[in-house]
């Protein structure tokens, strides 16, 4: 963990048109440093992805669209960059790993002429070459018979490959960080668990960063180094996977944790956190978890709270937990 | 938003219906204004737009040309219209058999279903024409065939699709009658394709019928065809263009107004319809 | 790939019957034949000998299959207008028709699917909508107006085309056009519509993260999605251009298949109308088969028989 290889500031992602106007992301930031797997963690529909997305500029837009913020890497704000720049780091310097591989790939060409595809994108070789590297790179992302996918289709393929020749794709130009979109939850839990092991080897062997978004609080103990907690919008609690998951310092973080069955406990009901997530057009001022929170003060409904950094965590509560 | 207010906001709703309406009372209103059709004044020959007493001129025949075009609307309405209603009934039930009862039926069915289907309209009249004569009934039965045929095709699909979804197979693990999940869930559900299909083929039928007037099949003399009137004017087009120009605009216009109204609604009532309408319209 | 075969079979089967239909019909409504070859004096008697000779008295099934026994030999019969052979008379119509309708094939997707392409690219804005109207409208105009009015405007008015006969690329323009506007505007729609489907799937945002170009993406991997119902489009066209020939080929004076049938059926001629009916029949049901084994090929999913 050396330096900080991306770093997203105060980044807001929203609706803007035909007269609606909110946003779904509000004023989040974090950094990914070298060589580490950050997972982003929350419920469906905080707006995980949306971030991840961001970064590219992949969202969908219109109607999504950035209002404010940015994302440096390498010493310039990717979000300011003129399309031409920006395709030359998509796929080559960062990549990215969607959740559903079967309908992410192209049903009208082979494997191998996607793969090929990217290649040439940023790389000056030919075609042979291109084969090369896409044969490489099918390994790498752990494909037995790298010569037969080669010549598949998509909808032959089954899940697990699929997915796998999603990452070869993102490893084919050697990029920096990967971004992966819930990469493992169209997947069944043994497949899961083989994809996982692939992103760890990939941190280590090749000295990686990646962004892992995910729902999944056991893919975050079990791959993750460090994690960032989003609640409807906001990151409300970053640190390091040990540190967050040993004590948690926001409500909303301790709350996800109890909630989930653990084997062998006497517990006899599911702890849930009351109450429901707001719809991103019915923000409360104040902190957002405040409706719902355990240890809500008077303040928490009328003020934001500002990120509080106490080392290496970052929460965002006028009362954290410690 | 409720369906109604809806259908008012959408603009080719809107347009089609107004564009239709005047068609209509164009042609409900005209000939009691304007007269007989068939009122011959060869003296006269030729007027033009405008003359006192003929609004829109007279053709070679001294014929009025109001009375006539919007004799010749209703005439082209009428046959749309009967033949897409019979075309629709027909084909529904058609359609319904085969994809409900699937099998053997089914397939002898889509046999025939997928070889008319495909048929240019034109050559099927003209054909009926080459076999029965000329006139307005092998235009019916031609048009009528092909419709009825093209809804068959679309409704069984539909309904084959419907029979896999969840409530049909719920009905019948429930013990409803054959009748009770016909009437009540499956004819229900395909009404609004076969509505948006039946105002596609409103729209074909007006076209055909014309076109066939238009070669001297179809309706005969002295009944007022649009398409005849297009094509007994072609000879005088430097003279009085007039006599070929309003009922070529009125037919653009019925057809426009029925292919925006169809728009409209399959825009409305669901966007997952658009795939099956818009591979039956690839015709 | 048995499909296709067991699909060409039903094919063919359905042409024989449906040819089959229409020579019973023609021969069963048709007037008295021999008013037409024999003198208005000739006898009963005299009419009946010339029907037993000509085979006329015999079922409908032989004469069907006497029918197609001449056919396959060469000897298609003659036309009761002029008596001209009716081979010479076919090969020269069939070539006219083949010149105004191919190009009319080729105009078709010429002009429509780059049409489509922008309209799609360049969604929502003035080109789009321009673009969209006309197609709507262009849909709308029964092709017989839009002949009389180009004839109008390009050859009565501006004079800068001829209005009928054949001759040379000047005479081909205005039928051509006036044949593909349906077909145009149509192949416009579904282009368009494809491609705004096809670029809202997930595997246009999988190409856009891995840096390939915005003009690959729209022309090598969207284009070719949404190329595969334009096959089935295409096959069709050739049915439904076999049928509007009827008209436009009547109108511009084109001496074609189309025109030949009209007036053979205005006029009675029934060696012709078999004949010529016969060949659209056939034409149009080719397109269609096409049409379906196109499909067939061009989706890998189902070339793969998966």
């Amino acid at each position: 963990m050396t330096g900080v290889l991306l770093g997203v500031e105060n980044l807001s992602v929203g609706v803007h048109s035909s007269g609606l106007s909110y946003d779904i992301v509000r004023d989040i930031s974090f950094d990914l440093y070298q060589n580490e797997i950050l997972a982003v963690v929350g419920e469906s529909g905080c707006g995980k992805s949306l971030t991840a997305l961001s970064i590219l500029s992949l969202q969908s837009s219109p109607p999504l669209r950035v209002t404010s913020g940015a994302v440096m890497f390498g010493g310039r704000d990717l979000l300011q960059l003129p399309r031409t720049e920006l395709r030359k780091v998509r796929g080559k310097e960062i990549s990215m790993i969607f959740q559903d591989p079967m309908s992410a790939l192209d049903p009208m060409f082979t494997v191998g002429t996607i793969l090929t595809t990217a290649v040439r994108a940023h790389q000056q070789v030919n075609k042979a070459r291109a084969e090369e590297i896409s044969l490489a790179a099918l390994a790498d992302a752990g494909i037995e018979d790298p010569r037969r996918r080669f010549g598949e289709y998509a909808f032959q393929l089954s899940g697990g490959i699929s997915q796998r020749v999603m990452i070869a794709l993102a490893l084919v130009n050697n990029p920096k960080v990967i971004i992966a979109d819930e990469p493992t939850t169209a997947l069944d839990v043994t497949v899961q668990a083989q994809i996982l092991e692939r992103l760890l080897m990939l941190k280590k062997d090749r000295g990686m960063s990646i962004i892992l978004i995910t729902h999944n609080l056991g893919v975050v103990a079990s791959v993750a180094d460090r994690v960032a907690v989003m609640y409807s919008g906001e990151i409300v609690e970053t640190g390091s996977v040990a540190d967050v998951f040993r004590g948690a310092q926001h409500p909303y973080t301790h709350g996800l944790l109890r909630a989930v069955p653990r084997l062998g406990s006497a517990a006899k009901s599911l702890t849930a956190i009351p109450g429901r997530v707001p719809q991103p057009t019915e923000i409360p001022a104040g902190c957002v978890f405040a409706p719902r929170c355990e240890r809500v003060t008077n303040v928490c409904h009328e003020v934001r709270p500002a990120l509080l950094i106490r080392g290496p965590s970052a929460v965002r509560c006028h009362n954290p937990i410690d | 938003m409720t369906l109604f207010r809806r259908a008012r906001r959408n603009k080719q709703l809107v347009a089609g219906t107004i564009l239709a309406t005047m068609v209509i009372v164009l042609g409900i209103v005209g000939p009691w204004i304007f007269g007989a059709y068939d009122k011959q004044n060869l003296l006269a020959g030729h007027k033009p737009l405008g003359t006192p007493g003929n609004f829109f001129g007279t053709d070679a025949l001294g014929r009025d040309l109001a009375a006539r075009a919007t004799y010749g609307i209703r005439i082209s309405l009428i046959v749309a219209i009967s033949v897409t209603a019979l075309a629709v009934v027909l084909g529904m039930g058609i359609g319904l058999v085969a994809g409900y009862v699937k099998g053997r039926v089914d397939s002898a069915i889509s046999l025939v279903v997928d070889f008319v289907w495909g048929f240019p309209l034109i050559l099927v009249a003209v054909l009926a024409a080459a076999s029965i004569g000329s006139g307005l009934l092998p235009v019916i039965l031609a048009v009528g065939l092909v419709n009825t045929v093209a809804i068959a095709r679309v409704v069984r699909g539909e309904v084959l699709g419907l029979s896999e979804k969840d409530f049909v197979v719920a009905a019948h693990a429930g013990g409803y009658s054959t009748s009770h999940i016909l009437l009540r869930h499956i004819i229900p559900n395909v009404m609004p394709v076969a509505f948006v299909l039946s105002s596609y083929y409103v729209a074909v039928a007006i076209i055909a019928e014309a076109s066939l007037s238009f070669v001297g099949l179809g309706a005969q003399p002295p009944t007022p065809s649009l398409g005849q009137m297009v094509s007994d004017g072609r000879n005088f087009l430097r003279l009085n263009h007039w006599e070929s120009t309003i009922p070529g605009i009125l037919i653009f216009a019925m057809v426009l107004s029925v292919s925006l109204i169809g728009d409209g609604l399959r825009d409305l009532l669901d966007p997952r319809l658009r795939t099956a309408v818009e591979r039956a319209s690839a015709k | 790939m048995r499909v296709v075969l067991r699909r060409t079979l039903t094919m063919l089967l359905l042409l024989l019957v449906s040819s089959f239909a229409v020579f019973a019909a023609i021969r069963l409504s048709g007037g008295d034949v021999t008013a037409a070859r024999l003198p208005a004096s000739a006898s009963a008697e005299d009419r009946a000998l010339f029907r037993q000779q000509v085979g006329l008295d015999k079922p409908i099934i032989n004469q069907y299959f006497t029918y197609l026994g001449k056919l396959a030999t060469g000897d298609l019969g003659n036309s009761l207008t002029n008596n001209a052979r009716l081979s010479t008379l076919a090969t020269e119509k069939i070539r006219n028709s083949l010149i105004l309708g191919g190009s009319s094939m080729v105009v078709i997707f010429a002009l429509g699917i780059p049409l489509g392409m922008l309209a799609a690219m360049r969604r929502n804005s003035w080109l789009d909508t321009g673009i969209t109207s006309v197609s709507v409208a262009g849909m709308a105009i029964p092709n017989f107006w839009l002949a009389l009015i180009s004839i109008y405007v390009f050859s009565t008015l501006l004079g800068w085309l001829p209005s009928a006969g054949q001759g040379g690329i000047r005479y081909l323009i205005l039928p051509t056009l006036v044949l593909s506007a349906e077909g145009i505007a149509l192949t416009v729609r579904m282009t368009r519509s494809a491609m705004l489907e096809n670029l809202g799937q997930d595997f246009v945002r999988t190409l856009r993260a891995a840096g390939v170009s915005e003009r690959r993406i729209h022309f090598k991997h969207v284009l070719r999605s949404s190329l595969m119902p334009l096959i089935s489009l295409a096959g069709l066209r050739v049915g439904q251009i076999a049928g509007y020939a009827l008209v436009v080929e009547t109108i511009f004076g084109w001496a074609g298949v189309g025109q030949a049938l009209v007036n053979a059926v205005l006029r009675r001629d029934y060696p012709v109308v078999q004949l010529f009916s016969l060949l659209l029949v056939a034409l149009v049901t080719f397109g269609n088969l096409m049409a379906t084994v196109g499909y067939t090929l061009a989706n890998p999913r189902l070339r793969k028989h998966q």
